[in-house]
C-alpha cells in the first residue's frame, strides 16, 4: 500500500462528519482539542473585556461608570471566567490536542468522554454568560464566601448561577482529568517507558491527578451551599450548628491547588519549548519531574494561608506559613533547571522565546511577593488590598498567560501547517509586556497605600488617583497588545504560506506527521527508544507514513490503537475506538437540563433528567459489548495482542480507578466537614441526636460485606467457565440492601433544616443511597450482558469494573452507616 | 503501580500526618483547658505523632536506598528518592511549629 492510499483509507475511517454537523458528533481529539482552545479563548476575550470595565471604573475617583451592584458582578465574573472558563479549559484543550501526538498514539483513552466534557464546559459556561447578559450574574466575588453568599444575604438567583454553573463546568474538568490520566499511563507508543515520556506528559499527568483530588472539595462545597440556599440545610449558618469557615476550608482546599493546576501545564509548555528555542535538551529532566510532583503535593498543605486573617490559632498560622515558604523550593528547582537549559544551549530570540522571557521576569516577581504574603504579619497588612490582586496577576498572568502565548506561537505551525511571516507578534509582545507591568506594578503600590480590593469607588483624598490612572492606562496598552496577538494569529491562519514539516527542528513526536494533523494522527505507530525520537530518526515522519510502524494496515473500517504497560511501555492490548456519535452532546444537554431545572427550581423535571442520564449512560456502555470471543489481534511487526475486552484491567477499569479517586476525595472532604462542624462549629451539640438502630446498621453492613464478596465469586466463576449470573444478582441485592439502610438514615435524620448535624446525616445518607443505586444499576447491566451472551470466560473485562464500583460503594456505605449510628450511640 | 506507589508514598504520608496533626491540635484545643505551658499531657499527645511522622519518613527513605526495596535504576529511582527526601524535609519543616509553640490562641 502506498503512503497516499493509506492516508485516504485511514482518513475515511477516522474522519468526522463534514461541515458544522461534524462538531456535534465528533469524538476526535484533533477536533475537540481545537474546539476547547477556541472556546477557552472566547472566554478569555470576555474575561479581558470585563477586566477593561474594571479598570475603567477604577481609573477615576467617585466613578459613575458602574454602580456597586454591577461592579460586584463585573469583578466576580472576571475572576470566575478567567479561572474556570479560561485557564483550566485551556490546559484541557492543549492536553487533549497534544497528548496523543506527543505520546505517539492515535487518540485519547475515551473519545466520547472528551466530547462529553467539552459540551458540559460549553453549556455550563454559556449559562454563566447568559446570566451576565441578563444582569443576574453572581456577585459574591470569585470565592463566594458565605454568609455573604447565603440565602439571607444574597436572596437573588445570582449565587445559584455560580454554584450550579461552576459545578457543571467542573464535571468537564473531572472528565478531562480522568481522560488525561489514563491516556498518559496507558496510551503511548510501544517502547515509551515512563523514563522516555516527553516532559509535557509528566506535567499533564501531575496536573490531571491534582484536578482529581483538588476539585472535589469545591464541588462538595458548592453542593452544600446550594442545598443550604435551596432547601435551608444550615451547613454554613453559625446559629444552627453550621460554620461559614467550613466553606473557606473547602474552597481553599481546592483554591490553592488550583493555582498550581494552572501553573504546572504552563511549566510543561516551557519545559517543552525552551530547549527547542535554545537548541539543546532539557537540563535535569529527573529534577523537573520530581519538582513537579513535590509541588503538587505541597500545594495541598497550603490552603489555610488564605485564611490568615480569620482568627485561627497561632499554631495554624505557623504551620501554614512554614508550608507556604516551602513551596518556593520546588518552584525554584524548576526555574534553575530552565536557566541552566538556557546556559547550556544557544538561545534564539524567536517569538515563543520572547514570551518565555516575559514569563521569567513576571513569574519570579510574583513568586517573591508570594513569599512576602506567606509571612503572616505582612499578610495581616496586605490582606484584601490591591497588593494581593497585583500579586495574583503576576502569578497567573506571568505563570500562565505568557507561557500559553509562547505555546500558541510554538504550535501554531502545527495547527495550521503554515509559517509565521508578519512581524506583528514582536510588537504585540512588547505592548503586552509593558502594559502588564505598568498595570500591576501600580496596583502593588496602591495596595500598600491602603486601597482595598473589590471597591467600586474611592475618594480623591485617599491619594490613589494618579496611581489608578496609570494602572488603567497600562491595562489599555495591555489590551491593545492582546488584540494584536489575536490579529496576528488570524492573519497567520488565513494568509501565511505553507511551511515545511517541523519548522523548529524539534525532537518530539508531534512533529512526525503531516500538518495540520490528519484525523488518524499517525499512519502507523512508532517504536520509541529515546526521549527525543526525532533527533535520532529525522526521517521518522516518512517511515511512519509508509506504514512501517505498528498498526500500519487499515482494516475493516476499524479505529484501532494499542495500549501499553504503564511503567515499561511494553504493548499490552489492542483497543478499538467508538465511531462518531451524538450521544455525548445529548448526554451533556440532559445533564444541563438537570442542573438548569435545579437552578430555576423546576424540581419536577429533576427526576426526569436523571432518568434520561441513566438511559443514555446505559446506551453508552451497551455499544461496547462483543458477541463472540475475539482472537489475538495482529498489530504489525509480528506482534499479536489480546483485545481489550479480554483483559483483567481494561481501559474502563483504569478510568474507574481515577474517577473513584476523585469520588473518594469528595467523600473524604464530606467526612472532614462532619468532623469540622462537630469539633469547631459553635452551636454543638445538636438539640436531638440520631436514634441509632442496631437492626438497620447490621442489615446495611451485612449488605456492604456480601456485595463485594459475591462479586469476587462471580469473577472467579466466570473465569472458570461457570455461570456467574447468580453471584452477580446476589451482589446487586447486597448493594440494594445497603441502599435501603442509607435511605432509612435519610428518612430518620433528625430535623435537617434545624441543625447542621441532621443536614450532614441527610447528605451522608444521600451519598450512600446514590452510590448504592449506581452499583445496583451496574450489577443489573452486567446481569443483562451475561444473559444476552456478551460475556464469557474470555470476555471478562466488565466484571472487575463492576466489582470495583461495588467495593467502593460498600466501603463508603459502611463508613456512612457507622458514622451516623455511632454518633447517635455516643451521645 | 508499585513504581508509582514508591514515588507517591512519602509525600502522601506527609500530607496525612500534616492534616491529622493540625486536626488533632484543633481537637485538643476544643476539648482541653486551652493554653499548654510546660509539658502537660496535651503537649506530649501532640508532639509524639510528630516524632512518629518523622520516624516513618526516615524509615521510608532508608528503604528507598536499600537494594531490596529500591526502584529500578534510572529515572524512577531518582524520582522516588527525591519524593522520599521531599516527604522528610516537608515533615520536619512544616511540623516544627508544633514543637516550638503549641498554644491554642
Ligand atoms: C487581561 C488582563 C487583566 C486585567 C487588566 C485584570 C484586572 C483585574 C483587576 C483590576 C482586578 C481587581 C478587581 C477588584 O478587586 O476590584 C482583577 C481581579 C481578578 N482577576 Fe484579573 N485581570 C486580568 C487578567 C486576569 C487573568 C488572566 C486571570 C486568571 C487566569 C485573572 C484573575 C483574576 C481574579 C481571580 C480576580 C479576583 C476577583 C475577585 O476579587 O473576586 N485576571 N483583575
Ligand atoms: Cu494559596
Amino acid at each position: 500500500m502506498r503512503a497516499l492510499e493509506r492516508h485516504r483509507k485511514l482518513s475515511a475511517i477516522w474522519a468526522s462528519e463534514t461541515g458544522f454537523r461534524g462538531w456535534f458528533s465528533t469524538v476526535n481529539h484533533n477536533d475537540l482539542g481545537r474546539m476547547f482552545l477556541f472556546t477557552a479563548f472566547l472566554f478569555f476575550i470576555i474575561g479581558g473585556l470585563l477586566a477593561m470595565l474594571i479598570r475603567v471604573q477604577l481609573a477615576t475617583p467617585h466613578s459613575a461608570f458602574a454602580g456597586p451592584e454591577i461592579y460586584n458582578q463585573i469583578f466576580t465574573m472576571h475572576g470566575t471566567v478567567m479561572m474556570f472558563l479560561f485557564a483550566i479549559p485551556t490546559f484541557e484543550g492543549l492536553a487533549i490536542y497534544l497528548l496523543p501526538k506527543l505520546l505517539g498514539t492515535r487518540d485519547l483513552a475515551f473519545p466520547r468522554l472528551t466530547a462529553y466534557g467539552f459540551w458540559c464546559y460549553a453549556f455550563g459556561g454559556t449559562m454563566l454568560i447568559v446570566a451576565m447578559v441578563f444582569g443576574i450574574a453572581p456577585d459574591g466575588g470569585w470565592f463566594m464566601y458565605p454568609p455573604l453568599s447565603s440565602a439571607i444575604h444574597s436572596p437573588g438567583i445570582n449565587a445559584d448561577f455560580w454554584l450550579i454553573g461552576i459545578t457543571f463546568v467542573e464535571i468537564s474538568a473531572i472528565a478531562a482529568a480522568v481522560e488525561i490520566t489514563v491516556s498518559v499511563l496507558k496510551y503511548r507508543a510501544p517502547g515509551m517507558s515512563l523514563e522516555k515520556m516527553p516532559i509535557f506528559a509528566w506535567y499533564a499527568l501531575v496536573t490531571a491527578l491534582m484536578i482529581l483530588t483538588g476539585f472535589p472539595p469545591l464541588i462538595l462545597g458548592s453542593v452544600l451551599l446550594e442545598l443550604e440556599r435551596a432547601f435551608g440545610l444550615p451547613f454554613f449558618q453559625a446559629d444552627l450548628g453550621g460554620d461559614s469557615l467550613l466553606w473557606q476550608h473547602l474552597f481553599w482546599l481546592f483554591g490553592h491547588p488550583e493555582v498550581y493546576i494552572i501553573f504546572l501545564p504552563a511549566a510543561g509548555v516551557i519545559s517543552t519549548v525552551l530547549p527547542v528555542m535554545c537548541r539543546t535538551t532539557l537540563l535535569g529532566y529527573g529534577w523537573i519531574v520530581s519538582a513537579a510532583l513535590a509541588l503538587a503535593f505541597l500545594s495541598f498543605g497550603l490552603w489555610v494561608h488564605h485564611m490568615f486573617t480569620t482568627g485561627i490559632p497561632h499554631l495554624g498560622l505557623a504551620f501554614f506559613s512554614a508550608a507556604s515558604t516551602l513551596v518556593a523550593v520546588p518552584t525554584g528547582v524548576q526555574i534553575f533547571a530552565w536557566i541552566g537549559t538556557m546556559w547550556k544551549g544557544r538561545p534564539e530570540l524567536h517569538l515563543p522565546m520572547l514570551h518565555i522571557l516575559g514569563f521569567f521576569v513576571t513569574f519570579v516577581i510574583g513568586g517573591l511577593t508570594g513569599v512576602m504574603v506567606a509571612v503572616v504579619p505582612f499578610d495581616w497588612q496586605a490582606h484584601d488590598t490591591a497588593f494581593i490582586t497585583a500579586h495574583l496577576h503576576y502569578v497567573l498572568f506571568g505563570g500562565f498567560v505568557f507561557p500559553i502565548f509562547a505555546g500558541i506561537y510554538y504550535w501554531l505551525p502545527h495547527f495550521t501547517g503554515r509559517r509565521q511571516f508578519f512581524r506583528l507578534g514582536e510588537l504585540a509582545f512588547a505592548l503586552v509586556f509593558s502594559g502588564f507591568h505598568i498595570t500591576f506594578l501600580a496596583m502593588h503600590w496602591a495596595g500598600l497605600l491602603g486601597q482595598r480590593r473589590r471597591i467600586s469607588a474611592y475618594a480623591p483624598e485617599d491619594g490613589w488617583t494618579t496611581i489608578n490612572l496609570i494602572s488603567s492606562v497600562g491595562s489599555f496598552i495591555l489590551a491593545i497588545g492582546i488584540a494584536m496577538i489575536l490579529i496576528d494569529v488570524l492573519l497567520h491562519v488565513f494568509t501565511a504560506r505553507r511551511s515545511r514539516r517541523n519548522p523548529w527542528n524539534a525532537s518530539t513526536l508531534e512533529w512526525a506527521m503531516i500538518t495540520p494533523a490528519p484525523a488518524y494522527t499517525f499512519a502507523s505507530l512508532p517504536q520509541v527508544s529515546s526521549r527525543d525520537p526525532l533527533a535520532r530518526e529525522p526521517e521518522l515522519a516518512t517511515t511512519l507514513a509508509r506504514g512501517e510502524g505498528f498498526l500500519g494496515t487499515p482494516r475493516d473500517g476499524l479505529r484501532e490503537t494499542l495500549a501499553v504497560d504503564s511503567a515499561s511501555g511494553r504493548p499490552e492490548m489492542h483497543v478499538l475506538y467508538p465511531a462518531n456519535t451524538r450521544l455525548p452532546i445529548i448526554m451533556s444537554a440532559v445533564t444541563g437540563l438537570f442542573f438548569l431545572s435545579l437552578l430555576l427550581k423546576f424540581y419536577w423535571i429533576v427526576p426526569l433528567a436523571l432518568a434520561g442520564v441513566i438511559v443514555l449512560a446505559w446506551k453508552w456502555v451497551r455499544s461496547l459489548g462483543l458477541r463472540d470471543d475475539p482472537a489475538m489481534q495482529p498489530v504489525g511487526h509480528d506482534l499479536n495482542l489480546p483485545s481489550s475486552a479480554t483483559v483483567e484491567r481494561a481501559p474502563g477499569w483504569w478510568g474507574s480507578v481515577f474517577l473513584l479517586t476523585a469520588n473518594g476525595t469528595f467523600f473524604a472532604a464530606l467526612l472532614f466537614g462532619f468532623a469540622f462542624l462537630w469539633t469547631v462549629a459553635p452551636g454543638w451539640p445538636p438539640p436531638v441526636w440520631f436514634t441509632p438502630s442496631v437492626a438497620e446498621l447490621a442489615l446495611g453492613v451485612a449488605g456492604a460485606v456480601i456485595a463485594p464478596l459475591a462479586m469476587r465469586r462471580a469473577i472467579r466463576r466466570n473465569r472458570a467457565g461457570d455461570a456467574p449470573l447468580f453471584s452477580v444478582l446476589i451482589a446487586l441485592s447486597g448493594s440494594a440492601v445497603l441502599g435501603i439502610a442509607c435511605a432509612a438514615l435519610m428518612l430518620r435524620a433528625p430535623a435537617p433544616t434545624e441543625h447542621a448535624y441532621g443536614s450532614t446525616l441527610l447528605v451522608l445518607g444521600g451519598y450512600g443511597l446514590f452510590h448504592a443505586i449506581i452499583a445496583a444499576l451496574m450489577g443489573g447491566f452486567l446481569a443483562r450482558q451475561i444473559r444476552c451472551g456478551y460475556t464469557s470466560a474470555k470476555r471478562r473485562a466488565a466484571f472487575p469494573i463492576v466489582a470495583l464500583w461495588v467495593k467502593y460503594t460498600s466501603i463508603t456505605g459502611a463508613i456512612i452507616l457507622l458514622a451516623a449510628h455511632l454518633s447517635g450511640m455516643l451521645s | 503501580m508499585t513504581e508509582i506507589f514508591r514515588i507517591l508514598i512519602a509525600p502522601l504520608v506527609w500530607f496525612v500526618s500534616f492534616s491529622a496533626i493540625y486536626g488533632l491540635h484543633g481537637v485538643l484545643c476544643e476539648t482541653g483547658p486551652g493554653a499548654f505551658e510546660g509539658w502537660p499531657v496535651q503537649r506530649v499527645v501532640l508532639i509524639s505523632p510528630v516524632l512518629l511522622a518523622i520516624a516513618l519518613q526516615v524509615v521510608n527513605l532508608w528503604m528507598l536506598y536499600q537494594p531490596r526495596f529500591t526502584a529500578p535504576a534510572g529515572l524512577l529511582r531518582f524520582v522516588s528518592r527525591a519524593g522520599g527526601w521531599t516527604g522528610l524535609v516537608a515533615t520536619v519543616w512544616t511540623l516544627f511549629p508544633v514543637v516550638a509553640l503549641s498554644a491554642c490562641t
